[in-house]
């Protein structure tokens, strides 16, 4: 055996270990048992501007090695959002006034609920106590009254299958006031040609409850007759299937392609579209529909090369869906060590996608409405960046801090010219939010 | 488009999985980068899970690198 670029005494003798360990290819020498728990939490402020979406969101995540490549994975994850989220309306020079989703009741004055039955053979709910909010011309109408907690829990077991393969299984609960998900997933890994490659495939299923303050409304109704009926459900199914390759010394690589499929309730029901007249009037308002199915494919590659003693990491991912939108995505990431155990990372994203086929910004009062339709800027057409800085140091006890100052901005593209009356207003506004996250990694 | 990719990505599987990627990658002794924590493709799983949190509720597309997993009502 030949030592080709040995280096030195510490590396020759780190790679020997790494020898004796078995490294796997995607993972560091995991084969060993640690008594200790490894803790990786972080707590995130996130903020949007114009008094939109905050949140603030701490996590745990907690592992533990049992030797031979068995570890065990617990993450918990707690959201609490607040502040005002578009509600799919287009401004207006006038005062326009909306009903919110949280002063609705499905019970008339009598206490009797007032059902009927429509066209589709759907039995509906008519509501009749409603709480209001005013928005102010000129300003995206926002629904001021958004408060949601989410409580979210995951677990994982990875162990090994004989000599070349692994078996990871997991599960996750996640619950908010109007939304309850569960999930199961497993994948199998298995390494090749001196764990130089490294096949996986893995596959999930996921059941969604969908429970919208005031019910959920019947999609592309009249919003002015508050036609709501119950709960709603959702199921997803996915594989995936991924190759991660060393290419070289410092070159290692992974690419992954998945596909999945959601069937059920996918409208978001706190969402409206305008109607507006030739004059550019909002003479009325819908609620949105989306189709109840849903499939996407995506290719994710992503590099790590180490340059010297930094790390650059590339990711790009195409993605594409029976909805008509297609996206990019681009992220770039580079490690560089400082010294005295301190490294910095800038980060930039970008990401594109254009609309999907039943995305309006508003619909016409002279068509006859769509049977699916959806002016959530979330379906439109835009472009988003992302800049950010991390900076991480490593304490004298091994453990870990970091912080991460990000800034994210939407940019809508495609937006219809103003007429009439909507002349002089800022149709599709975008987004622009920050990100500050503190991170502590340490073992107990 | 995608099922040209898709192809693609069954043929690198297939190439990979046989003796044509003997020749590609490292000995057991040059791993020393490799084990390095920042160089593992999962280095910074609670960033990932934030990132895909927060754009998951964002934008249209959302997974590639995995399964996210707990879902969300998001506004």
């Amino acid at each position: 055996m030949q030592l080709k670029k040995p280096g030195s005494v510490p590396t020759a003798l780190m790679a020997a270990s790494c020898a004796l360990l078995g490294a796997s290819t995607a993972k560091a020498d995991d084969s060993y048992e640690s008594d200790d728990w490894q803790v990786d939490s972080a707590l995130l402020y996130y903020k949007e501007d114009q008094q939109r979406v905050q949140a603030i969101e701490p996590v745990v995540s907690l592992k533990r090695d049992f030797g031979d490549d068995r570890s065990l994975g617990v993450k918990l994850t707690y959201d609490s959002l607040s502040g005002g989220s578009p509600n799919g309306a287009l401004p207006s020079h006038s005062p326009q006034t909306f009903a919110t989703p949280s002063g609705a009741s499905l019970q008339a004055p009598s206490g009797e609920p007032q059902t009927y039955t429509t066209s589709s053979g759907r039995v509906v709910a008519l509501l009749e106590k409603v709480t209001l909010y005013t928005t102010e011309p000129g300003q995206l109408p926002l629904d001021p009254n958004f408060h949601d907690q989410r409580v979210a829990f995951s677990t994982s077991w990875q162990q090994r299958l004989g000599e070349q393969m692994r078996l990871s299984v997991g599960g996750d609960l996640s619950h908010e006031q109007d939304f309850m998900s569960a999930g199961l997933n497993a994948a199998l890994a298995r390494d090749f040609n001196n764990k130089n490659t490294t096949l996986s495939f893995g596959t999930n299923l996921e059941a969604d409850a969908i429970r919208p303050i005031g019910g959920a409304p019947v999609g592309g109704t009249d919003y002015t007759q508050l036609q709501k009926g119950g709960n709603e459900s959702k199921t997803v199914g996915g594989v995936l299937f991924g190759v991660t390759q060393v290419l070289s010394r410092r070159w290692l690589a992974q690419l992954n392609y998945s596909y999945d499929a959601s069937h059920g309730y996918q409208t978001d029901p706190y969402k409206l579209l305008s109607v507006i007249d030739a004059g550019g009037n909002a003479v009325g308002y819908r609620f949105e529909n989306r189709p109840d199915n849903r499939t996407r494919q995506s290719v994710f590659l992503e590099n790590k090369l180490a340059l010297g003693r930094d790390v650059l990491d590339l990711s790009l991912r195409h993605m594409k869906d029976n909805w008509g939108i297609k996206s990019q995505t681009a992220d770039l990431r580079y490690r560089l060590e400082l010294g005295n155990a301190m490294y910095i990372e800038p980060h930039a994203r970008y990401y594109k996608q254009n609309a999907a086929s039943f995305y309006n910004l508003y619909l016409n009062a002279a068509d006859p409405a769509p049977d699916v339709m959806s002016a959530d800027p979330r379906l439109g057409a835009f472009d988003a960046m992302t800049y950010g800085l991390k900076l991480g140091m490593t304490l004298a006890d091994k453990s870990e801090v970091s912080i991460r100052l990000e800034q994210y901005r939407q940019n809508a593209r495609d937006v219809p010219a103003a007429f009439g009356q909507l002349q002089g207003l800022d149709l599709n506004p975008g987004l622009k939010s920050f990100i500050f996250q503190v991170g502590w990694r340490f073992s107990f | 488009m995608m099922r040209r990719v898709a192809a693609l990505a069954a043929l690198l599987c297939a190439v990979a999985a046989t003796s044509g990627c003997s020749t590609i990658g490292v000995k057991p002794w040059q791993r020393d980068l490799l084990a390095k924590p920042e160089m593992q493709l999962d280095a910074d799983p609670l960033d990932a899970a934030i990132d895909e949190h927060v754009y998951f509720s964002k934008e249209a597309s959302s997974g590639g690198r995995g399964f996210g997993g707990g879902g969300c009502g998001c506004n």
